[in-house]
């Protein structure tokens, strides 16, 4: 049962690609995942905010993000989500099947 | 499905509040977040808030989706299922209640047969691997009837030359004894019986090797469950009791749990080693070692049934102590002996299949009622159906959500069964404890059956089969709605429920004529019972056996001189009847009888004479027969004078052992005719008995003779009084029985039959004639107006009364007619099998009487349930009726 929960300009799947990554360095709360997409892709990917936490939950279903509750910036209780070690074996993968789906399509509009 | 899913799962289930306060907690701090962010950067802090959630969107939908991925929304509707059906009991409680009711009624009384069926083909013993457990038998030499009986001596030769068993046991059951004076019924066992069998008890301990052969020290005897709460009440503290055994202290060392009842279907009161069947059993001695036993095995693991078999019956071929009857070969057959008949269910369901269909036939009739009720509903429900559906409800949560009440009714209707159940059970227990001679209720005391997980398997899935077939299929149908039609009001009509009600009405009928046709054949037959004069005084006369050879002068002295006793007779074998035998080669019953015995009896003389006070020993070389007997053993002359040759059936190696041990001696082979007697017959049919064709003299005095008493006043009363008198002469005492009880068991089976049968007839019409009410009922109340307008219009209070009843016509004629139909059907296949001479014999299958007196019945019935419909239509007023619309 996968949803696209995504904006329609992001490919199916993307989403959970890019959580994931945001999340291989450090645990982090939702807001800041959203944050941090934002600003690693120069606000060029705008997703709603709220489309997050579906993809979160989803993710922590298929064992692939555990969430623990900490103490934020603010001063109050928020959920932080981090990889598993099932998570991070995701990531390789989806990442690699994006490497090549991007290199397939570099080479069309090359060639085109 | 991981098990972090499983366990985010379960934790939404069964925590929903926590979670969802977490959830509601993480949607906020993000918009807190946000709006931090947005004030931090210099934005208004009024406003912040409002343009994080803007950028956030709907919280409630987020948290929607949020929740979509718990995947747990089944918890959800199935709640909701259940209070919307609880919301639509509440609507309808009379609805409700009728279906889980009728159901309950039915289906409890239809678990009544199957606890019987479960408790004499599916239970087993609670004992480890109860299939493996085996009766060593010899099957009977063509022609007689009684398996060949093994002794004492077979079973230790087979437990030491054979290897297919682990172990093996002998046992002796339905061995009656007096403990404290009551009637008790004991079962001899070897002392490795509870071992090998693998049946613990529930107090104190079980018997064990070294019981049994103790002279000196005090017999032991092991209680089971029923012996020890119908005889001692529960006593928990029954263990080291001594007690009084036929006369001698034994002491109770244990009590089995419920669950063993000792390889039988009922279980015996208790069990004690077979090294006291002397002091059971007046034995001369030596002969303990001739008592017929029975052997049961338990079979290695590795060994087949076949080729346990073959190896016993080697053994049983090179075994020259086995004696070889009729010079049949000796073989071994084995028969499973796990606490239930050694039958297979199915089988034993084919046996059963009658009484499952009189008894079905009950819940039949109230699920036609059910789905009477249902269809008139449905036109109900269609409306809101369709409403559910217009306002987008799919059709299979529409059905999920039927299926969801149907389920719930079910689960009510099967309680209910329970108890209905319950009920019947104990009421038919009071019932026929009331109802039988106080000598069977002694013998055979009824417990009630308990209810097992079969039985709460059987009553669980019936009740789902009857509230799903009955009330879910309408249901379905009613989700076939053409939309529109539904929302402006109108009724699609394709489903002619009319036609279905009269469908159902007619089946009803049918099914309580049989039921009614055979509960009066069984009545007809019970009164030509009563009606039948018996050949012999049945009144006033008691059976008396005597079991303690040196009690016997003590006793006979005792008797003669009871005031209660106007006559004393002697015979062998007690009871009605003889032994068989070969006069001048022709197969009789012949019998032991004392010159008093013909007149404490009644029975009279025909031609020639009676035995003289003198000829009281079979040495007097006399004899009487019977005329039946005379007429087969000289079919072309006169038997007065003729001379007989009489061989009992023992002197041709046919062995008769466990029966009467004490056999008087027949010293004269050669006996003249003094008399014929007319023939002594009681009951009749299947339970017809005849008392013997050839009666030699003897005394009361001789060894092995029983008594006949005729007894001043009640026979019963007498009996009690003897029993009281006599039981501080004799101890041990055998069998007080009066002659009435075993004549009348012919019509106390018949008794049984017909109370049973008439009671399931009038369930039925009750219950059809309740549903012929209320069809009848509700076609009134729907065509009101109508009949208003036919009243308007001249129609008289009589044409309308007529319409109605009309209406039930048809359905109730059909249904006589196809009752009686299936009746007939019946009765002829009974007459084409083996058993229909007996039948015959006892009731006549096709009374015409019985017929008809059903069928007027049943109209009569119809007529009333019809007429108070008639007369609410005839009295309806057309001017109201007209103004209400």
């Amino acid at each position: 049962m996968t949803r696209t929960a995504a904006p329609p300009d992001l490919l199916p799947g993307t989403l959970d690609l890019l959580i994931l990554r945001t999340l291989q360095t450090e645990p982090m709360h939702g807001w800041a995942i959203s944050e941090r997409i934002e600003q690693i892709s120069r606000d060029v990917l705008q997703i709603n905010q709220g489309s997050l936490y579906p993809a979160l939950h989803r993710l922590e279903h298929q064992d692939w993000i555990e969430a623990e509750w900490k103490t934020s910036e603010l001063g109050r209780r928020a959920k932080y989500y981090h990889l598993t070690p099932s998570g991070r074996r995701q990531l390789a993968r989806e990442a690699d099947e994006w490497t090549r789906l991007a290199t397939a399509i570099g080479r069309v509009m090359k060639l085109a | 499905m991981t098990l972090r899913d499983l366990y985010l799962r379960l934790r939404a289930i069964v925590r929903p509040q926590p979670v969802e306060r977490e959830l509601d907690e993480e949607l906020a701090f993000h918009i807190d977040r946000e709006a931090a962010r947005i004030a931090a950067a210099g934005g208004d802090p009024a406003d912040a808030q409002r343009l994080a959630r803007r950028r956030f969107g709907s919280v409630a939908l987020v948290a929607d989706q949020c929740r979509d991925e718990r995947r747990v929304a089944f918890v959800d509707t199935t709640v909701r299922d259940v209070k919307y059906a609880f919301r639509e009991f509440r609507r309808a409680p009379l609805t409700a209640f009728t279906i889980t009711s009728t159901i309950a009624l039915g289906l409890g009384i239809v678990a009544v047969v199957f606890m019987f069926y479960s408790a004499m083909f599916l239970r087993a013993d609670e004992v480890p691997e109860p299939d493996r457990l085996f009766e060593v038998r010899r099957p009977p030499e063509p022609g007689a009837g009684a398996w060949v009986a093994f002794t004492r001596p077979d079973y230790e030769a087979l437990r030491s030359q054979t290897t297919v068993f682990t172990d093996s046991v002998a046992m002796i059951t339905g061995v009656a004894a007096r403990v404290e004076g009551r009637a008790f019924n004991g079962t001899l066992v070897t002392t490795n019986f509870f071992e090998t069998i693998g049946a613990t008890p529930m107090l104190g301990r079980a018997l064990g090797r070294g019981d049994d052969e103790r002279p000196g020290s005090e017999p032991v005897i092991v209680l089971s469950h029923r012996g020890w709460t119908q005889f001692f009440g529960s006593d928990p503290n029954v263990v080291g009791r001594s007690v009084d055994l036929n006369g001698h202290p034994y002491q109770v060392v244990g009590v089995m749990s419920a669950g063993f009842r000792g390889l039988g279907i009922t279980p015996p009161d208790f069990w004690t080693p077979l090294g006291r069947l002397s002091q059971l059993r007046q034995l001369s001695s030596g002969k303990e070692d001739s008592y017929a036993i029975d052997i049961v095995g338990r079979l290695k693991t590795d060994v087949s049934v076949e080729a346990a078999t073959a190896a016993l019956s080697t053994w049983a071929v090179a075994n020259p102590a086995l004696k070889e009857v009729g010079g049949h070969p000796k073989s071994i057959r084995l028969v499973a002996r796990r606490g239930s008949l050694p039958i297979s269910a199915l089988d034993g369901l084919l046996g059963f299949a009658p009484i499952f269909v009189a008894f079905g036939l009950i819940l039949l009739i109230g699920c036609a009622n059910v789905a009477n009720l249902l269809l008139a509903r449905g036109l109900a429900r269609q409306r809101e159906i369709g409403i559910r559906l217009s306002l987008g409800a799919s059709r299979r949560l529409i059905i999920r959500q039927l299926l969801t009440e149907s389920l719930l009714l079910a689960s009510v209707s099967a309680a209910g069964g329970l108890l209905v159940a319950r009920l019947t059970l104990d009421a038919a227990v009071r019932v026929a404890s009331a109802v039988m001679p106080p000598e069977l209720s002694e013998l055979i005391s009824l417990a009630a059956l308990a209810a097992d997980w079969r039985v709460f398997v059987f009553l669980a899935g019936g009740a789902v089969f009857a509230t799903v077939l009955f009330g879910l299929a309408p249901a379905i149908q009613s989700t076939r709605v053409e939309l529109i039609r539904t929302m402006r009001g109108e009724i699609t009509r394709d489903a002619r429920p009319g036609r279905a009600r009269d469908a159902l009405v007619a089946v009803q009928v049918s099914a309580s004529a049989l039921l009614l046709i055979a509960a009066a054949v069984f009545l007809r037959g019970m009164m030509s019972a009563s009606a039948v004069q018996p050949g012999l005084r049945t009144h006033d006369t008691v059976f008396l056996e005597m079991t303690n050879e040196q009690r016997r002068a003590a006793l006979l002295q005792a008797v003669e001189g009871d005031s209660s006793v106007a006559a004393v007779g002697a015979s062998w074998p007690f009871g009605i009847g003889g032994t068989l035998a070969e006069a001048n080669r022709v197969p009789v019953e012949f019998k032991f009888a004392s010159p008093e015995y013909f007149d404490v009896f009644g029975i009279t003389v025909l031609r020639g004479r009676l035995f003289t006070k003198a000829e009281r020993q079979p040495s007097a070389g006399v004899v009487i027969v019977s005329e039946t007997a005379a007429r087969r053993i000289w079919p072309d002359r006169d038997a007065l004078g003729q001379t007989m040759t009489l061989d009992p059936f023992e002197r041709k190696g046919v062995e008769r052992l466990g029966h009467d041990v004490v056999t008087p001696e027949l010293t004269s082979r050669s006996l003249t005719v003094v008399g014929v007697v007319r023939d002594a017959r009681v009951g009749h049919g299947m339970f017809e008995m005849v008392d013997a064709g050839v009666y030699v003299p003897i005394d009361a005095s001789s060894a092995g003779a029983s008594l006949v008493l005729r007894v001043n006043g009640d026979p019963d009363e007498a009996r009690r009084g003897l029993i009281e008198r006599l039981s501080p002469v004799d101890p041990a005492m055998g069998r007080i029985t009066t002659v009435r009880t075993l004549a009348g068991l012919a019509g106390n089976v018949l008794a049984l039959a017909s109370s049973v049968a008439v009671a399931l007839g009038v369930l039925a019409l009750g219950l059809t004639v309740s549903g012929l009410y209320s069809v009848l009922s509700y076609v009134v109340a729907r065509r009101t107006r109508e009949i208003g307008v036919r009243m308007a219009l001249g129609a008289t209070k009589a044409r309308v009364a007529r319409l109605v009843l009309s209406q039930s016509f048809g359905p109730v004629g059909v249904g006589i007619g196809a009752g009686a139909a299936l009746a007939a059907l019946l009765a002829a296949a009974l007459l084409s099998t083996s058993a229909s001479a007996e039948i015959d014999g006892m009731v006549r299958v096709f009374d015409p009487l019985a017929y008809l007196g059903s069928a007027a019945a049943i109209v009569a019935a119809c007529a009333i349930a019809a007429a108070v419909p008639a007369v609410r239509a005839a009295r309806i007023d057309p001017m109201t009726t007209l103004k209400q619309e």
